[in-house]
């Protein structure tokens, strides 16, 4: 009863396995010998068997899963429906269930991130993929012509005739395969292949609409279980005891006091340390009692927070990582000009601090199964570094994944920070363990975004327009994926970020990735300058300050010092910086969206620095500055409004406005929940962030060592969006908003003093040294 | 043993009379919308009510609370039913106004701050039932142990969901 249809797509092939006395499904399965497609929700429990992308059963419900992950943004519960119901041509509602993340129940791995960029593309193909399947067999069934059919709203029509997408696969047993190509547990996980038709954007009705979020009712109700809240039968909890600094070996454990915590007990492998007992606050007390009395060799090695832009741009060797050119490098920018202006710009380490520290679950089993329970952006890839640390098949390894505190790319390379520590001790006790870290293992032990700084000179014609754009732009790599667990236990990693790392994303090597956009500017030479990550290769244990990406990676780290040495040209040129971008961008969607941002946000046209601009005093002054990013095809603006009291050297940000046209908008109510926590994200960075170290580790360890804005502090915020459906392209949302508030608010800071902020954050005590510098 | 009073409940507890509240509603009584944040009172992930007054259970001893009565996001939904006296049919289908104003203005990024800022948010509507943007941020930044942290940011989203659910609870009063 098996056999073949043809689907009208040279890449994909419908084959009907047989029929059912009941139910019937459609599958859409991978193209791939080592992936075989398992039979339905909850059938496999063999990680090497990934299920389908898409299923679309009898009763017209439809499941879509995917390897990608929510962190808080709902675009695989908004967005990925959305596009996926669009191109298959059934209702948003349809979609019954999104299976997630889970490395046994879902396709595709990859790292969530870019998912309107890139990710969504695998579902999106398959969606219509499994669109054109649906045709042809609806042809079939009809006898009616494939090209007199039509799809919408889960029914196939034509001729006359009518039939549901349920009612087309009931009583069969389908499997689309489709071609996909790259390794499931590769960093970038399988892409799908071909070029299936997709559904033109102008007959769109479910992309644009602003679906709500289906995980918040579960997460607001309490019915949703965070990873935190997973407990496994005959689990311990462990708190680790992690080294004194961040290059520290263990001289010998503390012993736990028995009379006191009689339930707990102590874990040593190599350097990795941990208490654990039955009950948590046991094993939170014991933990603290043996810390005490555990002894660590001693390790500097660090530069210190303070000497950090001078170990930067002194100490660090530029040439052991080979330079590379910005994209858009063009003529010679030792032109001459009429005027330069010239300046360094410093941006700090910053934590991605999610407001719960990282907790795992693992219940490594006796017939060497492992099973690891957390919040990761790759699990996948995640799985690929629990089996290296194991020495073991990746077959043996399920990774399981919940919502969970987010944490903004940390972990975007598969690890948090807890999750091989959990399987560690779990293999050494053989029982499930449960890692929380506590608040100070999460600001000093996991990775962070790192440090920057830019030489940027511009100079300017008689005219007053640039005629030259130079940046060097200097800093550590982004992406230090190694579990640490698994550095302090001694096992097998992957490579830490150099030049010669075969990962291109492990790379050392820093791109110009902040997307030039000011075209008229004839002589344009951009470069990034790399390095190794700061005292990873003094530390005895090579851990040193590890580095990860966080939201807008490197772009922001480049787009800050780019926007704010603008701004500052355009004060050169005695112009209003707002119109000096209109001015200098080449792209009319840039044109179109600032010409909005000068509306919607009171822009006052007129030379910068305010006329009035104080350095000091009492008073409260204020000033207006304005930023602009490309990233991921989305055009973004925006203009900061502050105020700043000289004397006591505070900030505060009264209002915040952006316009993005980020081409398509697929969901309006979600692309405006994003933008606006984005950008006051970007705020606390900008007012508050540095991520405290001396020459031992990390000393900011709790929320009043690395405070994050309150909501006291928030400004209004008024996100405005400015589609382009014509366009074509699906924009990104919150992490491009994240990095727009800091240059637009270091533009007003030059506003309304007269003084440069070349350096994040404005709090009081840095904005004291820069109005009296 | 302990006894306390936890969302309408006498529960009996077997942990140490030093447990942190916050421990022996997650790990005893299986109530999980508390969350571990920093344990130190510096966030607000870990909030309850003590009698209508918002505390962080992340350093409250557990012996200390024995007199007085501990809601939970999960005992909001009852005290609103008990508050306006709903039958128990409507009782069932029915979250607290202040959840259904999160889920209708979709407050959350990823959520896990909204568990103590909802309980900041029933206690300052029970004493003030058309707050201003300034008594919302005075609420969740200067009236507590400290600041409602919210990493992702989702500040302006939480002044919109205040305002809604003050709307629904005055709604509720009018029908």
């Amino acid at each position: 009863m098996s056999g073949s249809i043809d689907t009208g797509i040279p890449a994909a092939s419908l084959s009907r396995r047989g029929f059912l006395a009941a139910g019937g499904a459609m599958i859409v399965a991978l193209g791939m010998k080592s992936s075989v497609a398992a039979p339905g929700p909850g059938a496999s429990l063999d990680a090497a068997r990934p299920a389908s992308w898409i299923e679309i059963h009898a009763d017209d419900t439809v499941v879509i899963r995917t390897g990608k992950c929510d962190f808080g943004q709902s675009s695989i519960y908004t967005a990925y429906r959305q596009i996926v119901a669009e191109e298959l041509g059934i209702p948003f509602e349809a979609i019954t269930t999104v299976v997630s993340g889970d490395t046994d129940r879902s396709p595709d791995g990859g790292g969530t991130f870019g998912l309107l960029r890139n990710n969504v593309l695998n579902l999106r193909k398959v969606a219509a993929y499994t669109r054109e399947a649906v045709l042809d067999l609806a042809s079939q069934q009809l006898s009616v012509p494939r090209d007199r059919l039509s799809v919408a709203d889960g029914v196939v029509s034509g001729g006359g005739k009518s039939v549901t997408f349920g009612r087309l696969v009931a009583g069969q047993d389908l499997r689309l395969t489709i071609p996909v190509s790259g390794e499931l547990t590769e960093f970038f996980g399988l892409q799908v292949q071909g070029s299936p038709p997709f559904k033109p954007a102008a007959a769109y009705t479910i992309v644009g609409k602003p679906y709500k979020n289906s995980i918040v009712r579960p997460k607001i109700s309490g019915e949703a279980m965070w990873v935190g809240d997973v407990k496994l039968p005959d689990m311990v909890h462990a708190r680790a005891i992690h080294p004194a600094t961040l290059g520290s070996k263990l001289l010998t454990a503390g012993k736990v006091d028995k009379a006191q915590f009689p339930g707990a007990q102590v874990v040593v492998i190599g350097n990795l340390v941990a208490v654990v007992s039955a009950n948590e606050w046991e094993a939170v007390q014991a933990a603290m009692q043996v810390a005490s009395d555990t002894k660590w060799s001693d390790w500097k090695g660090l530069p210190g927070h303070v000497r950090l832009l001078d170990h930067l741009r002194q100490n660090v060797k530029w040439d052991e990582v080979p330079a590379t050119k910005g994209s858009a490098n063009k003529g010679d920018t030792a032109v001459a000009a009429a005027k330069v202006h010239s300046g360094t710009y410093f941006m700090p380490f910053l934590k991605h601090a999610p407001i719960g520290p990282t907790v795992s679950l693992a219940d490594v089993r006796p017939d060497g199964s492992v099973t690891v329970h957390t919040h990761s952006q790759n699990p996948q890839f995640l799985r690929r570094l629990i089996a290296k640390m194991l020495a073991k098949s990746e077959d043996a390894v399920v990774i399981r994944t919940y919502p969970g505190p987010g944490h903004f790319g940390r972990s975007n390379g598969g690890n948090a920070g807890s999750e091989d520590e959990a399987v560690l001790l779990s293999r050494e006790l053989g029982r499930p363990v449960r890692v929380q870290w506590m608040r100070a293992d999460d600001m000093k032990w996991s990775t962070q975004s790192s440090p920057s700084y830019a030489d940027i000179s511009i100079g300017l014609d008689a005219s007053g327009r640039m005629a030259s754009y130079r940046a060097d732009h200097k800093g550590p790599p982004m992406q230090d994926d190694r579990p640490i667990g698994a550095i302090l236990a001694g096992l097998p990693t992957i490579d830490p970020p150099s030049p010669t790392n075969p990962s291109r994303i492990h790379s050392a090597v820093t791109s110009v990735v902040d997307r030039w956009v000011y075209g008229a500017v004839p002589n344009v030479a951009e470069t990034g300058h790399g390095t190794y990550q700061i005292g990873q290769r003094e530390s005895p244990i090579g851990v040193g300050l590890r580095d990860h990406s966080m939201r807008t990676p490197i772009q922001f780290q480049q787009n800050f010092p780019r926007e704010v040495a603008i701004t500052e040209a355009a004060a050169l040129a005695g112009a209003d910086p707002l119109q000096f971008r209109i001015d200098h961008v080449s792209d009319e969607r840039f044109k179109t969206i600032l010409a909005r941002l000068r509306e919607e946000s009171g822009w006052v046209t007129r030379r910068i620095p305010a006329p009035g601009a104080r350095a000091n005093g009492e008073a409260v002054i204020r000033g207006q500055g304005v930023s602009i990013m490309l990233r991921d095809n989305g055009y973004w603006a925006c203009a900061a409004h502050i105020a700043i009291s000289p004397a006591k050297g505070e900030v505060r940000v009264e209002r915040l406005t952006i316009v993005v046209d980020p081409g398509i908008v697929v969901n309006p109510l979600q692309l405006r929940r994003q933008a606006q926590a984005g950008s006051l994200m970007g705020v606390s960075q900008t007012l508050h962030e540095e991520v405290a170290f001396d020459e031992k580790g990390i000393t900011s360890e709790d929320w009043s060592s690395y405070p994050i804005l309150t909501m006291a502090e928030m400004p209004d915020v008024k996100v405005v969006l400015a589609p382009r459906p014509d366009v074509g392209i699906y924009g990104q949302g919150s992490e491009s908003a994240n990095a727009l508030a800091a240059p637009a608010i270091a533009g007003a800071f030059l506003d309304a003093t007269g003084k440069p902020a070349r350096r994040i954050p404005l709090r009081p005590d840095y904005v004291k040294a820069l109005l009296t510098a | 043993m302990i006894t306390i009073v936890v969302n309408g409940e006498k529960r009996q507890v077997q942990s140490s009379p030093d447990t942190p509240l916050l421990y022996v509603l997650r790990n005893e009584l299986n109530l999980m919308t508390p969350k571990f944040g920093c344990g130190l009172a510096q966030c607000g992930a870990c909030s309850v009510l003590l009698d209508g007054e918002e505390i962080r259970s992340c350093i409250t001893p557990v012996d200390s609370v024995t007199d007085k009565e501990v809601t939970t996001v999960d005992g909001l939904p009852a005290r609103w039913a008990k508050q306006r006296s709903l039958s128990p049919e409507k009782a069932a289908k029915t979250l607290h106004p202040v959840q259904e104003a999160w889920i209708e203005e979709q407050v959350p990024q990823c959520g896990i701050c909204q568990f103590g800022m909802m309980i900041k948010v029933t206690e300052l509507l029970e004493h003030n039932p058309k707050p201003s943007d300034d008594d919302i941020k005075e609420a969740l930044t200067t009236s507590g142990p400290s600041p409602h942290l919210c990493r992702c940011a989702s500040y302006a989203a939480i002044l919109e969901g205040v305002h809604r659910a003050a709307s629904i609870m005055a709604e509720g009063d009018l029908g």
